[in-house]
């Protein structure tokens, strides 16, 4: 055994100094107001930072505690997250994720007596309400749109995807709004395959319909329940030459690239926005809402969205 | 001194580790129950980190285990979705992590590629074939039978505290049952000293007989299939399968094993000591989280710690050797 050296010194104050910085930590997170953690695997998705910046701000004003917790698309350390909350014992707990995937979580929680709430999320019976958007008011937008700028007569062209239930609702609601024109005939309801994003397959398959429907004028619109299959759609309306025979083109989302589109005032003329922003706020209000005592009605809340077309796609 | 702290800086290190978050968080961090839970949310990293250790103790690595527990839990997942009974679902998954392995050690042992070539190699076909089988969805809800998502959150009941049941996980038994059949494997059968030789100078090792090729070929079957029960393990906690969810598992899991290599005496992989790795990273994880310290924070904290860890113990190593 050799004596105390000087490396042994050093390594001694590392640690004490590491020790005093999660002290540091610790004692910081030990302030009062309600302690509030938001949990999800999407942080780095540009409409998850917009829901949780909002929430933060409302938290704020509201004097909260907020703990962001970002498992960078781990599930089960959402689960995991969600153990350790229950165990601190935390006032209320915010998901971004989807619920049916984090049962044992919302159990945990659920036994720590901790109230969950969904932020775009999913419903379950642990969830004390799901703040989004509403899926069917954003369809039937897009679909009365279409019907009104066609007058209600002539052929379109319907994307859907029925396979993903937010995306099915969609479908669902244009569907009713077509059949209640008697002069709109539903020409194509394609489902396009996705695994490449969406655009490339429902330009192919658009552009196939184009080819099988020469007369100008034969289709009217093509619906599409969001926006990738629009933009394919536009694409290859644009490759077939055709874009001056008025078809017009709807998406759901406004994602740049669709606002980018529906701006430059062509074929592509409407899409309807989230309220990302909205949907932070108004579930920072629902959580303070059942903080206070409250005992929510609907386990759904939705936050109105906006019809984005020519006049408004740059705001 | 030196030897004294190359040979428990690491282990006092994480005692103070857990000392810390027992003093800052005195009513919630030392309860049966959180250790309970700390065990279930590791016993998926404890699986793979145990099974890496096996191809650790000969030099090896294998990247590929993330990218197999993912696509372990999707193959049970179509399985499912094609209505097959769980077992058969499950043995079709593990069979895929078997073949996963072998052909990891095929690759590495018989055409000789480094590892790190070969299993990056495969990392990115496995992540392929998860995405192709399962066509890129993630698979949930009623294709998912109750009683494989039961499974995680089922256990042996200890009794009642605070007036709620009080389960031994059954995710924490299976991670503690895989573990002690890797520890029995590596420490006490010839094939596991063998191992340990091949680490030591596979040259010697093959001179003094010990069969290099077919040894390291099988060391490699334990990766694949560990990889495949962890993926499970993690389909049933999740309740869904989807291709990219056990990705992470990898470099935690060599991070555990090289955090658990600085608290044994001979520097070498041993699977008690990457079960302290493993704990150690859960143990700040969870106490962090508790501590409300931000979700970024506790990723650079994590990373430190580990540096310091294998700091610690390549200093000591120094020390020695100067003295």
């Amino acid at each position: 055994m050799t004596g105390l050296t000087r490396r042994d010194i050093g390594r001694r104050i590392a640690g004490l100094t590491l020790a005093t910085g999660l002290a540091t930590l610790g004692t910081a997170a030990f302030a009062a107001g309600e302690k509030v953690a938001v949990v999800t695997p999407y942080l780095s998705q540009p409409g998850t930072q917009f829901y949780v910046e909002a929430f933060q701000a409302r938290a704020k004003e509201l004097g909260w505690e907020v703990n962001v917790i970002d498992t960078a698309g781990d599930v089960a350390a959402v689960i995991s997250r969600m153990e350790d909350l229950a165990t601190q014992g935390v006032d209320a707990i915010v998901l971004n994720v989807d619920p049916a995937q984090v049962g044992a979580g919302l159990d945990a929680a659920a036994a720590a007596g901790i109230p969950v709430f969904g932020m775009d999320a999913g419903t379950d019976p642990r969830i004390k309400a799901n703040v989004t958007s509403n899926g069917y008011a954003m369809a039937a937008e897009t679909a009365v749109y279409v019907a009104n700028r066609i007058g209600g007569a002539g052929n379109v062209v319907m994307f859907v995807f029925d396979a993903f239930p937010p995306v099915q609702v969609r479908g669902a609601i244009a569907d009713a709004v077509f059949a209640n024109h008697p002069d709109i005939t539903v020409l194509d309801r394609v489902t396009p395959d996705v695994s490449d994003g969406g655009i490339a397959d429902s330009r192919a398959k658009m552009e196939a319909i184009l080819a099988a429907n020469p007369e100008p004028g034969s289709i009217k619109a093509v619906w599409a329940a969001w926006d990738q299959p629009a933009l394919g759609a536009l694409q290859a309306i644009e490759a077939a030459g055709r874009q001056g025979e008025g078809i017009v083109i709807t998406g759901i989302d406004a994602n740049p690239q669709a606002r980018e589109a529906v701006a430059t005032g062509g074929n592509f003329e409407a899409t309807v926005a989230q309220d990302f922003a909205g949907i932070g706020a108004t579930t920072a209000d629902t959580v303070a809402r059942v903080l206070a005592g409250e005992t929510l009605k609907s386990n759904v809340i939705y936050v109105p969205t906006r019809l984005i077309t020519s006049a408004n796609a740059q705001e | 001194m030196a030897s004294f702290l190359r040979h428990y800086g690491s282990l006092i290190g994480m005692a103070s580790i857990v000392l810390f978050f027992w003093i800052a968080l005195p009513d919630t961090f030392m309860t049966l129950r959180n250790w309970l839970n700390i065990s279930q949310q590791l016993s998926m990293l404890v699986v793979v980190a145990v099974t890496m250790t096996v191809v650790m103790v000969m030099g090896d690595f294998d990247l590929s285990v993330g990218a197999m527990a993912s696509l372990s839990g999707v193959v049970a997942a179509v399985l499912f979705t094609q209505g097959l009974p769980v077992p058969v679902a499950l043995a079709g998954a593990l069979a895929v992590g078997l073949l996963g392995g072998l052909a990891n050690g095929v690759l590495v042992s018989l055409l000789g590629i480094l590892p790190f070539v070969a299993t990056l190699a495969t990392l990115t076909m496995f992540s392929g074939a998860a995405f192709l089988v399962s066509g890129g969805k993630t698979i949930f809800g009623r294709d998912i039978p109750q009683g494989f998502a039961d499974f995680a959150r089922s256990g042996l009941p200890l009794g009642t505290w605070d007036g709620k049941p009080v389960l031994f996980p059954a995710l924490t038994l299976l991670a503690a049952a895989v573990t002690f059949a890797v520890w029995l494997v590596l420490e006490h059968t010839l094939y596991g000293r063998r191992l340990y030789a091949i680490g030591g100078n596979a040259e010697a090792a093959r001179l003094a007989g010990v069969r290099v090729t077919a040894l390291r070929l099988s060391a490699f079957a334990f990766t694949g299939v560990g990889a495949a029960v962890a993926g499970l393990m993690y389909a049933s906690r999740v309740a869904s399968a989807n291709p990219v969810q056990g990705d992470g598992l990898m470099l935690t899991a060599i991070a555990a094993v090289f955090l658990g290599m600085t608290v044994t005496r001979d520097g070498q992989p041993h699977v008690l000591a990457t079960v302290a790795g493993v704990v150690t990273l859960g143990v700040m994880d969870n106490g962090l989280t508790q501590l409300q310290v931000d979700s970024y924070v506790r990723q650079v904290l994590v990373g430190a710690i580990i540096l310091v860890a294998v700091s610690i113990s390549a200093l000591g190593r120094r020390a020695i050797r100067l003295r």
